[in-house]
């Protein structure tokens, strides 16, 4: 993918200081300051030394590419709430969203009335379910960009609020209904056209969700107006203002394609669920933590105007893929356990990281 | 803008001379905690009126109880975002302090003091690694606070080890619900809970260590040039926090059964912060204050209670918090606005 040229005060072709540097040290640069690279650098390892653990015969099961392959239907929401996370984030003034979570337990509700209640064709629910989590982002939005509420606060208090209204708007009860178990078959692995007999079969979702969400956030944020925007506003709002930038209106629809793709995401889970679930988005720990530590394993600066979408993918990539093998390497619940470890653990390096090369180079992402 | 209205009491700024501001405090209680307690008494007579058991000994008692732990928690949380920062780790740090606080009282039968004092040293620790991490890493808190708290719910489950901590002795009865637990009618707990908060009180508005988290949290680096030793604050703040957090996991051990399960603090850290910001507490830093956060508390938690005794879904409770915390930080929004075209 081509890079975002980001206006930073210091751009990567820095006269003379680079000038002096070994091979060595340029690598090292290149590593730590293209977030990509590192990312794509510790997948490699990940498999590489997870299928040398298979062959040593360590691993509960075999790790080969169609256990690889049936796995990334778990990357499916990751990726697509990492993307609402990187525009809210990019969108700068310490943007995030704590309420995607909540958006999803409440659209998927909302989903579930749609398609396995009201009878509506699968389409216009699908259509249905985005455009309502559009509106529920968009309160997010109206709140940041417009009242000048800080990010985390407005996002926790319609956490709070999405959340309550998922558990009450059907009295507590998960929607399961024939046509709602029918979707289950989107969670099904199949076999891509032409190319597929060379290839493991692919989750359906992956096919259907996860890359056209990439494809469309990617042309926002690279290819369109609206990421210039986007970007300059995370960058320095101030300046953009004064180069005429709208900048209230562009942040607002930071959080509401933030709510976009949090409505997606909730067709997704009451597909894998085969029901809609009051909770499925903020039982536990919920949903937007894991988002959140994407984002920021994907180098995307917590200041705002530095993120890049393929970041997202390649660090879901990652998780997922670490996740599935320490699955395999301990069984039981050691193993789910630690996954929230390992999560953490990379969270804090990623950020140490992030801290040290904004440090050294003046730049991040 | 902020600094300045933190600084110097409302409505000085005509006719104060300017050398005299300097060393005036804000007002001991804001708009927003006269709002607050008018809040809570409303709701008081409110909830008194539909439900008569509601103003009883019997029904306030535990509401107090329950009141005191998440207060407790509220006012560390409170001198961490005074001074910018912010600290969602610490329902993860509650399901570690109370499952070890558990574990010691079951295996070895600890006495009192043993658990409490062990409770708050791992709490403590907790707080320190938050602490050094941020201090050291200049990460946003709020990241690297995310990435402890999963790693300290991993040790808090290895701990419990996939199993419910059963038939834990009524060591703590003097902190919990019970009859043993009241000194004069009141519960124990909330009385430890009012103490702390005197003391935290007086710290942040009459000492200098204090103030400094104001400063740092108006201006950090601003702060840094003063001379102020803003890591060491930072992790004094998280480890005060951690302590804090060890204590109270002891009040919810003892406010719960016989059993401890693995959702204990579940929620906690999003609870302490809406709390703390229905307080008036900013979350930029640098304005806020003890007081408004306990107010917060009690409003948070009289919801939760209230809910319940008028036979709705207790999840609905949620929805009020929600709207409490757009209502709160609104009308904060709209008198610095007012502020600032006055």
């Amino acid at each position: 993918m081509t890079s975002i040229k980001i206006p930073a005060p210091t751009p990567d072709t820095k006269p003379s200081p680079d000038s002096g540097q070994t091979q060595v040290q340029r690598l090292v640069k290149a590593i730590l300051t293209q977030r990509v690279m590192l990312l794509a650098i510790l997948v490699v390892l990940v498999v590489v030394i997870m299928s040398a653990l298979d062959a040593a015969g360590f691993l509960a099961g075999s790790y080969n590419s169609d256990y690889l392959s049936s796995s990334l239907i778990n990357a499916v929401p990751l990726v697509m709430l990492g993307l609402a996370q990187l525009v809210v984030i990019v969108s700068g003034r310490g943007g995030i969203d704590l309420s995607v979570g909540a958006i999803v337990s409440l659209v998927g509700m909302v989903f579930g009335f749609f398609y396995g209640v009201w009878g509506l064709p699968l389409l216009a629910s699908v259509i249905g379910a985005i455009a309502v989590g559009a509106v529920l982002g968009a309160v997010n939005g109206v709140m940041v960009a417009y009242l000048g509420f800080p990010p985390l606060i407005a996002t926790l208090a319609t956490y709070y609020v999405f959340r309550s209204l998922a558990i009450v708007i059907n009295n507590q009860q998960p929607i399961s209904t024939k046509p709602i178990q029918d979707l289950y078959s989107l969670s099904n692995s199949v076999e891509i056209p032409l190319i597929g007999q060379y290839l493991p079969n692919v989750p359906l979702g992956v096919v259907l969700f996860l890359l056209p969400t990439v494809v469309v956030v990617w042309f926002l944020l690279n290819r369109a107006p609206y990421g210039r925007r986007l970007f300059a506003i995370g960058t320095n709002d101030i300046a953009a203002l004064w180069s005429g930038v709208n900048v209230a209106a562009s942040r607002a629809i930071a959080y509401t394609v933030s709510g976009a793709i949090s409505g997606l995401v909730a067709v997704v889970t009451v597909s894998q669920f085969a029901s809609a679930r009051p909770d499925a988005g903020d039982s536990g720990s919920g949903m937007a933590l894991p988002s959140i530590t994407i984002a920021v394993l994907a180098g995307v600066a917590i200041t705002g105007g530095i993120g890049r979408v393929s970041g997202v993918v390649v660090a879901t990539v990652l998780i997922i893929w670490l996740n599935a093998g320490i699955l395999l390497l301990f069984v039981g619940n050691v193993g789910s356990q630690l996954q929230s470890l390992a999560l953490g653990v990379i969270l804090v390096f990623a950020a140490l990281l992030n801290g040290y090369t904004n440090r050294r180079y003046r730049v991040m992402g | 803008m902020r600094t300045a209205s933190a600084l110097s009491p409302r409505g000085s700024e005509t006719s104060t001379p300017r050398r005299n501001r300097i060393r005036q405090l804000p007002a001991a209680v804001s708009g927003q905690e006269v709002v607050l307690v008018g809040a809570i008494v409303a709701l008081w007579v409110l909830l008194g009126l539909t439900t008569p058991a509601f103003l009883s000994a019997g029904s306030l008692q535990p509401l107090l109880s329950n009141i005191a732990p998440i207060a407790i928690i509220a006012i560390g949380q409170t001198i961490i975002m005074i001074s910018g920062g912010i600290d969602v780790s610490v329902g993860s740090m509650v399901l570690v302090c109370a499952v070890v606080a558990a574990k010691l009282m079951v295996v070895f039968d600890t006495p009192l003091i043993v658990t409490i004092a062990a409770a708050m040293l791992v709490g403590g620790l907790l707080g320190l690694l938050n602490g050094v991490l941020i201090a050291v890493g200049r990460v946003h808190p709020i990241i690297i606070t995310f990435a402890t708290s999963n790693i300290f719910l991993f040790i808090g489950l290895r701990i419990f080890d996939s199993q419910t901590v059963t038939g834990i002795p009524p060591t703590l009865a003097v902190l919990g619900k019970g009859i043993n637990g009241r000194f004069l009618g009141i519960p124990v707990s909330f009385l430890v809970m009012i103490f702390i908060a005197a003391a935290a009180w007086y710290y942040l508005r009459y000492v200098a260590g204090g103030r400094h988290f104001y400063a740092i949290g108006s201006d950090g680096p601003a702060a840094r040039l003063t001379g102020i030793k803003v890591d060491r604050r930072a992790v004094l703040a998280y480890t005060v926090t951690g302590l804090l957090v060890g204590l109270a996991s002891c009040m919810i051990l003892a406010n719960g059964t016989q059993n401890l399960d693995q959702t204990v603090g579940t929620g906690l850290s999003l609870a302490t912060i809406a709390a703390v910001v229905i307080g008036g507490t900013s979350v930029l830093g640098g304005r806020g204050g003890v007081l408004g956060t306990i107010l917060g508390a009690i409003l948070v938690q009289t919801v939760a209670s209230g809910v319940t005794q008028l036979g709705l879904p207790s999840q609905l409770g949620d929805l009020f918090v929600g709207l409490f915390i757009m209502v709160a930080v609104g009308t904060d929004l709209l008198r610095a606005r007012a502020r600032r075209r006055a």
